[in-house]
């Protein structure tokens, strides 16, 4: 009898938690259609190259980029404003959602610019000290929990991100690492890597 | 090999009382003068990390930020660039990672990644777990083959009392293994200990490469790049 009351107790504790999973689930895909489409892009494929992909990066990854707008450790003018009626309450909902959508192929404009960024990527520069970028973000930019998937991204947003790493603005990076490797690249480095990555 | 750890510093601790380093260290404390360069000295990070307890499986995922450079499996590059990490002895990799990161050998490339803000001392020990666990194929870059027998004899009459006939050297002592690195990298390293650039290098070590010329170094590295990688444990 004892022992079916606890049956009962833990039955009931599950189904609330996936109640509030479920509640979560939905709070966040009313989040997704109401805000962040707009910008990103139906199932996170953003067409606009300013904004990120966000389809398919790591739910690790979002959620700690989400916090850091939030608390403004990563500054972003479009993102504030876009962002003021999320709470950090949501953002494991809204990471899971955009990790768990199909991320769409880019398109390489460039094929040589591509290549010169295939060899440095996979290489890195040993006269610079420019590791390989493969290391963190593992062969053809896939990314995995520690370290955030590339591939398929925008020329213009990863451009735009390693610039902001190399030259400041900003430092929401682990360890200084990105910051590290991005001072050692030059600008024509870093076009040659973003045109490699968003046609992976 | 660690086990044997807290005996290491205890018999340099010892060595060096005996010697009257650290006993005149004492007495200069205060002194405005920076303290005389002791080789290895058993203090701060290094000593932290060579007493944590290495994690092998901590160590992979933390080696992720050194493998851009040092190459999956830790293999290195055989152009020399970035030196072989596999199967080198932990406190080797401890002793190097901690003087690098201390300024006591000077690496600039290597210094943002191994600094404190991106790895903390049980992240070297765990590194160093790993990295000396790892295989050592036989695949490592080889110089010309060049006046062999000349090199065979110089290694045994120079290098063997530390660095033993296998090139296996001693963890215990701090020396480095050298079967199964790469030629240039053996080249660059023994130079800049000769020079004087590499900054934490043993007294004995500089007192037996002094004074070697290029050619020497050469030979010498070339013959330590072909020991066979077996020999070493």
């Amino acid at each position: 009898m004892h022992q079916r009351k606890q049956y009962i107790a833990l039955a009931f504790l599950a189904s609330l938690g996936s109640v509030a999973a479920t509640a979560a689930r939905a709070e966040a895909q009313q989040i997704v259609t109401t805000v962040c489409v707009a910008c990103h892009g139906e199932g996170g494929n953003s067409v606009v190259p300013m904004f990120p992909r966000l389809a398919g990066l790591q739910a690790e990854y979002i959620e700690k980029q989400l916090k850091d707008f939030l608390s403004n450790k990563r500054k972003s003018e479009v993102m504030m404003p876009a962002i003021a009626n999320v709470k950090e309450s949501d953002a494991a909902g809204l990471a899971a959602y955009y990790a768990a959508q199909k991320p769409q192929k880019g398109e390489v404009k460039d094929e040589k610019r591509a290549a010169a960024g295939k060899v440095l990527f996979d290489d890195g520069n040993t006269t610079t000290g420019v590791p390989a970028c493969s290391g963190c973000h593992q062969a053809g930019g896939v990314g995995n929990e520690r370290y955030p998937r590339l591939a398929g991204q925008h020329q213009e947003y990863t451009s735009q991100q390693m610039l902001q790493f190399k030259e400041g603005g900003r430092n929401n990076d682990k360890g200084k690492v990105m910051r590290a490797v991005a001072s050692r690249l030059t600008e024509q480095e870093i076009a040659d890597l973003s045109e490699y990555l968003a046609g992976l | 090999m660690k086990a044997n750890i807290s005996r290491v510093v205890f018999g340099t601790v010892a060595a060096l009382l005996a010697s009257g380093v650290l006993a005149q260290a004492g007495t200069n404390s205060g002194a405005t003068e920076e303290p005389e360069y002791t080789w290895n000295a058993m203090q701060g990070e290094k000593l932290q990390a060579l007493r944590a307890k290495g994690d092998p499986a901590r160590g992979e995922i933390t080696f992720e930020i050194c493998q851009g450079c040092h190459r999956a499996r830790a293999l290195g590059r055989t152009d020399g660039s970035y030196p072989r990490l596999a199967g080198q002895h932990d406190t080797v990799l401890i002793k190097q990672m901690t003087d690098v990161r201390a300024g006591r050998r000077k690496n600039d490339k290597m210094l943002p990644f191994i600094e404190r803000h991106a790895v903390s001392p049980q992240d070297i020990a765990d590194i160093a777990a790993y990295l000396s666990k790892l295989p050592v194929p036989a695949n490592n870059g080889q110089g010309p083959g060049n006046d062999l027998a000349t090199a065979e004899r110089i290694y045994a009459d120079k290098c063997v009392s530390c660095h033993g006939a296998a090139g296996e050297g001693d963890a215990n002592e701090f020396y480095p293994r050298l079967s199964g690195q790469h030629y240039k990298y053996l080249v660059r390293e023994m130079t800049d200990i000769r020079d004087g650039s590499r900054l934490n290098a043993n007294p004995r070590m500089v007192e037996v490469v002094k004074g070697m010329p290029d050619s020497m170094v050469q030979i010498v590295s070339d013959y330590i790049s072909r020991l066979p990688v077996g020999g070493a444990k």
